[in-house]
């Protein structure tokens, strides 16, 4: 396991340090830099090699490149160019947004696919089946944004109530946070369980045609401990895996529904860095997701390995 | 010279009635006939919608739904149903475009690098795996918002979110077919190795490509229409779902119809896709 592991931590920041640079050069090929930004219609050679000099954009590609690199690794991602806060802070601040975001929404998600998929499940082929997968076939084709959408449409005109437009942070005052996140978590939501809610079905209705389980049927062992000693057992190391892929999807869901939303998330900050050319914010943003993704494979990996020893023989 | 094809390969076609079909695989049928009525909407759209999806005409601004306009009309008195009937073509066009780029370049790539091996797949294999790691929606906003929002743009923000998936397919399926004794055999005759992996190899990976096609085309629906939502795909006065969905959320509790047609077009044709989609993935899992 020891050996294993070291061997997933060296590839692991292998594929990191090859990710740095996949992200510097394509911040860098977004046409136009922050000086023409800056200097807009007016065209001043002076001003310009200044800035330019200034925010080291004079140097070759790869002295940027290794400079940032190694600051990156020193564990210092640089001051904003056009807010002048340091980067780490605002990204902070940005992800706590999206983290909060995406684990209520893997909470929901979760509450409500998971038991949704195992009844679909239990009456495979029969009426209440049918209807969960319809419910599922819909959530999946549904654009998350447009669900967003109607139901801010249905709330507003069923109770009159449209969500706070300003985001105040839980620290603050928990109900506000929670009214502001409410819409968001619940479109988002329904997208995963209806993600979840397929998986788990898929998965028990294969449990209950495996050999031992119609065994344990065949016996006369009640079909209820049959399912939570026999089936919910074998779906546990499938989900854990399915679970780190959502997590990632939410990543990328949040995105748009804190557009939608006018969210202070990861998302919009990215979005607003891409419009300013603000590298040193656009260049962190974009390496700290890639770097949450890796994290949460890994961590799946590793997981199930701990729950399956059958992996670990291999 | 004959192609080597696995009898398994092809899908079979038994001769059952529709009705017979129905019963088995109902979620087929209603993904065939949804799937069929999307297409025909996008292909003819002169022929569901008589008004002009671009005529303004700002004394019927923002009508709810009538019998003279049935989705109503957006903020300069467009007509909705128009503009969602059009934008089928745009926006189903753009998702297939880019699609097709995507198989063919990643899966082009992914079959060759599986098939030869070596230090190049192992690099190539790593790139994947790095591109793999970025949220596809954030990816696409990088690279629309590199090469700036255009239609041309977005198919190829599109194609390079997906390359990836089809790489990987395209790989494992090729590798998985180097160890079988046709190859082999091909190799013992002589044959030359870019004849064994495109006549032979490619035939027997085409049909894991050609259904991951119809699984991801929901998928890039959804991120076409996300990315025009954002503002970043098909610009005005040009209809495209995702693009209608973005001008019409300032008006979302004053004409909620402007937003709910075009999403709901986004919702029918992925879920005919899904639909069909499934049913494929099944039959292959049968092989």
């Amino acid at each position: 396991m020891a050996l294993y592991l070291v061997k997933r931590l060296a590839a692991a920041a292998v594929t990191a340090i090859l990710a740095s640079l996949i992200v510097f050069v394509l911040v860098r090929s977004v046409p136009g830099d922050v000086v023409a930004q800056m200097l807009g219609q007016t065209s001043d050679p002076t001003a310009e090699r200044a800035l330019r000099e200034f925010f080291g954009l004079d140097r070759p590609m790869y002295r940027q490149y290794l400079n940032w690199l190694s600051s990156v690794l020193a564990g210092d991602l640089g001051v904003s160019w056009t807010r002048g806060h340091p980067v780490w802070q605002m990204i902070r601040d940005a992800l706590f947004v999206t983290l909060q975001v995406g684990f209520m929404t893997l909470l929901v998600g979760t509450l409500v696919g998971v038991p949704l998929g195992v009844i679909a499940g239990i009456y495979e082929g029969r009426w209440l089946d049918r209807f969960i997968q319809s419910f599922n076939l819909i959530g999946l084709a549904a654009p998350v944004f447009w669900v967003g959408l109607m139901l801010l449409v249905g709330v507003s005109s069923l109770f009159g109530w449209s969500p706070p437009l300003l985001y105040v942070p839980p620290s603050q005052s928990l109900s506000e946070n929670l009214a502001i996140l409410a819409l968001p978590i619940v479109s988002l939501g329904l997208l995963q369980a209806a993600a979840y809610s397929q998986f788990v079905r898929q998965n028990v209705v294969s449990a209950f045609h495996q050999d031992y389980v119609r065994t344990a049927i065949a016996k006369g062992v009640p079909t209820r401990i049959v399912f939570f000693r026999h089936i919910l057992r074998n779906i546990g190391i499938p989900l854990v895996t399915f679970m780190g892929l959502i997590l990632i999807q939410i990543l990328g869901g949040t995105v748009i529904i804190e557009s939608l939303f006018a969210l202070p998330g990861l998302g919009r900050l990215l979005l607003s860095s891409i419009e300013a050319r603000d590298y040193p914010v656009l260049q962190g943003g974009l390496l700290v997701v890639v770097l949450i993704a890796m994290t949460v494979n890994l961590a799946v990996d590793l997981l199930y390995r701990v729950i399956d020893p059958r992996v670990r023989l291999t | 010279m004959t192609t080597i094809v696995h009898p398994s390969a092809k899908l079979q076609v038994s001769p059952v009635g529709l009705m017979q079909r129905l019963k088995r695989e109902p979620d087929l049928v209603i993904g065939i006939v949804l799937l069929v009525a999307v297409a025909m909407v996008a292909l003819f759209p002169s022929l569901f919608a008589g008004q002009s999806p671009l005529s303004i005409n700002i004394d019927k601004a923002l009508e709810p739904p009538s019998a003279a306009h049935l989705f109503g009309t957006d903020d300069v008195g467009r007509d909705v149903f128009a503009r969602v009937i059009h934008g089928a073509r745009v926006t189903l066009s753009i998702c297939a475009g880019a699609l097709i780029i995507s198989a063919i370049a990643g899966g082009g790539l992914g079959l060759i690098s599986g098939f030869a091996g070596g230090r190049g797949d192992l690099l190539l294999g790593r790139v994947v795996d790095v591109i793999l790691s970025f949220p596809p929606v954030i990816l696409g906003i990088m690279v629309t918002g590199i090469l700036g929002p255009k239609t041309i743009n977005l198919v190829f923000a599109l194609a390079t979110v997906y390359m990836p998936v089809f790489f990987r397919i395209a790989r494992s399926g090729a590798l998985s077919e180097v160890g079988q004794t046709y190859v082999e055999a091909a190799r013992s005759i002589g044959l030359a190795e870019h004849r064994i992996l495109f006549r032979h190899v490619l035939r027997n990976v085409m049909p894991l490509i050609l259904v991951q096609y119809v699984i991801l085309f929901p998928l890039v629906l959804q991120i076409q229409a996300a990315l025009g939502f954002l503002g970043l795909g098909v610009q005005p006065p040009t209809p495209d779902w995702g693009a209608i969905l973005q001008q019409s959320k300032d008006y979302i509790v004053l004409a909620p119809w402007m937003s709910a047609f075009p999403g709901l077009a986004i919702l029918v044709s992925a879920l005919a896709l899904m639909l069909v989609g499934r049913a494929l993935q099944r039959r292959l899992d049968r092989r």
